[in-house]
């Protein structure tokens, strides 16, 4: 005779109430995750996230509110749900589940582990740990419309590593340097410069014209010359960026937007086929702008595109706060580029912008050229609470011990049968 | 609907630009100041009704209204995240509103416990969508009448154990806008990079296609006419959840209730009842529906709700924002399978 603890078969309901789970992630994913798992009758859960709240998640994880900004997600994820469920036993770490003191130990203790992730390191580690414990995985991801179910289990399905992943975009130094055609490239060559005048300098990550370019040669003994000395990598006359920047007192204006555009100009091989740059003249923008009229702004102040001039003042602007920040740090001091700092932000949306338009490419929105340089992921509530109800369906499955009738679940068709073109999807 | 926001504040305040921000970059400003002048009534604050008002409220909407004229009982603190554990005994609707407002502070929560029977047609009319979920068949079929007469959205969903459906009438003509990958033609000055000299389909840009799609009432819908040569032959590619959906309509009709887990044995021999007369009655096959579905179709399944709210959540949201193509007219979803599907009910 069946016997049901509301919708569930009372032996399901039963190993439930006895079981650990562990979630791994209290954001988007995780705090839908969490509510189902307490409403379904999970009593024994930890939960685990190395983050801090930010306003930018409260439209959709819903067990924070404004006054919770700034403190930890898992915390505030445990505190909430236990508001609906005082009778669950639900423990909450503020720390990095790479820490090794997760050992194999530590995920032995649960029954099924369910990642609500939102980078590969971390997803990597836990497929690990899983496969080493020998435990369940549900794997899980959303994007937007978007969104993904994997059941993960030693011996019966494929792990998150067995499939090669597409790594994430890189460009080849020379068309950041030398010939960029595209938003991306510029937005790429501002955060380099970024970190060359302010931040940790690193090799690849030069800014100035590329002479060892193999496609600037024009015959075959020059092009294996370039092929050779890219080794060294040619930079022009300067050591070192940052040491060159400090000692023009960081007025970069004059030789990145100028000089070095007119040396780029001079590997006239690359203009054959492309549309050459023109350089800025400052002075000549200065002088021939007229003053400019307020145009009410209807939509998103940060939706707006400023006009070249605009551009100039902001990132002359952004470079004094840059500056002083750094001088306040005192010697040695490094900045690290932060979507959310506002001068950093603005830094990267003017010097990109600036050399869009240098390179005859429409110019860029800030809220356009965050979602870029910030490799933002837009995100829904709709999406995760999908996602994650599918999660703990798979979950009683796996409980039930139907292990067979799991599989990969995929939520596009959902919610919305157009395809969006994700920035950067880590699932 | 477009009126409407030239009457709202056309500026988005900083503080709604800081918190819609990812969805912003999602579906853009203009669907955002379209949610931001709708007013939703949401009916049944069951585990289904939660989920929505949740899904809803974190969209931003302008106002949403929970009508409710049930209790809280024992069985709801576990059901639904909205009610406090101490509530027992208070309308659901009233118990539900705190944590509900302080899911968004920006959008009008009320709630209202009044029974919606008793509701007089024009209070139906001050909504731009209605949503009515734990409703019986012939409430929903009036309430649909009479809201799409005057182009109010109306939706319709229902969470029954591991399964769950959703219906939605968006008037005859419903206007949206899809976003598709402009294909960027070569230009003698192009400005869009120096590269532009070949045609290229640029995924960063892309333009907004309008369409329009037409949707039958509730009525249409539940009244195919299952006898004719057309609609036999193509039973075998109709979802059998279209079904069940009648059984458990009927099962609420008769009793007043949805199947209760404390009367299993009873309500059960009433659902195999229940089939055997419906599928009688709508002159189709008696082997639909086997006997497999009762005892999975108790009490509203809390990742069932998820899922099923998150979807008539995202249909309202796109239908409120004119973007994106709706489901026409039905969603399923089957629980033990992890299957949804989408499917027409109705004439063509």
């Amino acid at each position: 005779m069946v016997q049901l603890v509301g919708s569930l078969r009372k032996e399901l309901a039963d190993s439930l109430s006895t079981c650990k789970v562990l979630v791994v992630g209290a954001g988007g994913i995780g705090c839908e995750l969490l509510k189902n798992l307490v409403l379904t009758g999970f009593k024994n859960i930890e939960v685990i996230d190395l983050d801090t709240i930010d306003v930018s998640n409260l439209n959709r994880q819903f067990l924070f509110q404004k006054k919770h900004v700034g403190k930890s997600k898992a915390q505030v994820a445990k505190e909430s749900a236990l508001q609906f469920c005082p009778s669950a036993n639900i423990t909450a770490y503020h720390d990095s589940i790479m820490n090794p003191d997760y050992n194999v130990e530590f995920f032995r203790k649960f029954m099924l582990v369910m990642n609500a992730l939102d980078n590969r390191a971390a997803r990597n580690h836990v497929n690990r740990m899983c496969l080493a414990a020998d435990i369940p995985l549900i794997e899980s991801g959303t994007a937007g419309y978007l969104g993904q179910v994997t059941v993960i289990k030693k011996g019966m399905t494929e792990c998150y590593e067995c499939q090669p992943k597409p790594t994430q975009k890189t460009f080849p130094g020379c068309t950041i340097r030398n010939t960029p055609s595209e938003p991306i490239h510029c937005i790429v060559w501002a955060k380099y410069l970024f970190n060359q005048l302010f931040g940790e300098e690193d090799a690849d990550q030069e800014v100035s014209p590329d002479t060892a370019d193999p496609e600037a040669a024009w015959n075959p003994e020059e092009t294996a010359a370039r092929a050779t000395a890219s080794e060294k990598d040619g930079d022009i006359k300067r050591i070192s960026t940052k040491e060159w920047a400090r000692s023009t007192g960081y007025d970069p204006c004059q030789t990145l937007q100028q000089d070095d555009i007119m040396y780029l100009l001079t590997m006239d091989k690359l203009w054959k086929k492309r549309k050459a740059p023109t350089p800025l003249d400052w002075q000549q923008l200065e002088n021939s702008m007229c003053p400019q009229e307020e145009t009410p702004v209807s939509g998103l102040k940060d939706q707006q595109v400023l006009g070249v001039w605009g551009y100039c003042q902001l990132f002359q602007h952004s470079v004094e706060t840059l500056r002083s920040q750094l001088q306040e740090k005192g010697e040695g001091a490094e900045l690290a580029w932060d979507k959310d700092d506002p001068p950093a932000m603005d830094f990267v949306t003017a010097a990109a912008n600036l050399r869009m338009h240098i390179f005859s490419m429409n110019m860029k929105s800030r809220f356009d050229v965050k979602s870029m340089a910030g490799n933002i992921i837009p995100a829904i509530a709709t999406t995760n609470a999908v996602i994650a109800g599918l999660i703990v369906l798979e979950g009683l499955k796996i409980l039930s011990g139907e292990l067979e009738s799991c599989r990969t679940l995929q939520a596009s068709c959902f919610l919305s049968c157009k395809h969006l073109s994700p920035l950067r999807l880590h699932i | 609907m477009i009126d409407m926001i030239e009457r709202e504040d056309p500026v988005i305040s900083e503080e709604e630009a800081a918190q819609y921000d990812r969805q912003i970059r999602l579906w853009g400003l203009d669907a955002q100041k379209r949610l931001r002048g709708s007013r939703v009534l949401l009916a049944g604050l069951g585990g289904l009704g939660a989920e929505v008002a949740k899904n809803l409220i974190l969209a931003g909407v302008k106002g949403l209204t929970l009508l409710d004229h049930e209790q809280v009982s024992e069985e709801s603190c576990r059901a639904q995240f909205l009610v406090p554990v101490t509530a027992q005994g208070q309308n659901r609707a009233q118990a539900s509103l705190e944590r509900a407002q302080n899911l968004n502070p920006m959008v009008e929560v009320h709630a209202d416990t009044d029974r919606i029977e008793d509701k007089p047609d024009d209070f139906f009319l001050q909504f731009d969508a209605v949503c009515l979920t734990g409703c019986s068949r012939d409430l929903m079929v009036r309430v649909d009448q009479l809201c799409s007469q005057r182009n109010i959205r109306v939706f319709c969903g229902d969470v029954y154990g591991y399964y769950g459906y959703m219906f939605c009438n968006l008037g005859q003509e419903h206007n949206y806008v899809e976003e598709k990958p402009k294909v960027v033609k070569p230009t003698g000055d192009s400005n869009d990079g120096p590269e532009a000299k070949k045609a290229r389909v640029d995924p960063n840009e892309t333009t907004m296609v309008k369409k329009t799609a037409s949707f039958c009432t509730l009525k249409e819908a539940l009244e195919v006419d299952w006898t004719t040569e057309k609609a036999k032959a193509s039973l075998k590619r109709t979802p059998v959840d279209y079904f069940l959906l009648h059984v458990m309509l009927k099962f609420r009709t008769d009793k007043g209730r949805d199947p209760d887990p404390q009367s299993f044995a009873a309500d059960s021999q009433l659902l195999r009842q229940i089939r055997d007369d419906v599928l009688e009655s709508l002159a189709v096959s008696s082997d639909l529906l086997n006997d497999d579905f009762i005892s999975y179709c108790f009490s509203e399944m809390s990742p069932v709700c998820a899922v099923m709210g998150g979807v008539l959540g995202q249909e309202v949201v796109k239908a409120l924002s004119q973007r994106d193509a709706p489901h026409r007219n039905y969603f399923f979803f089957d629980g033990r399978k992890g299957n949804g599907m989408v499917d027409y009910f109705g004439p063509n």
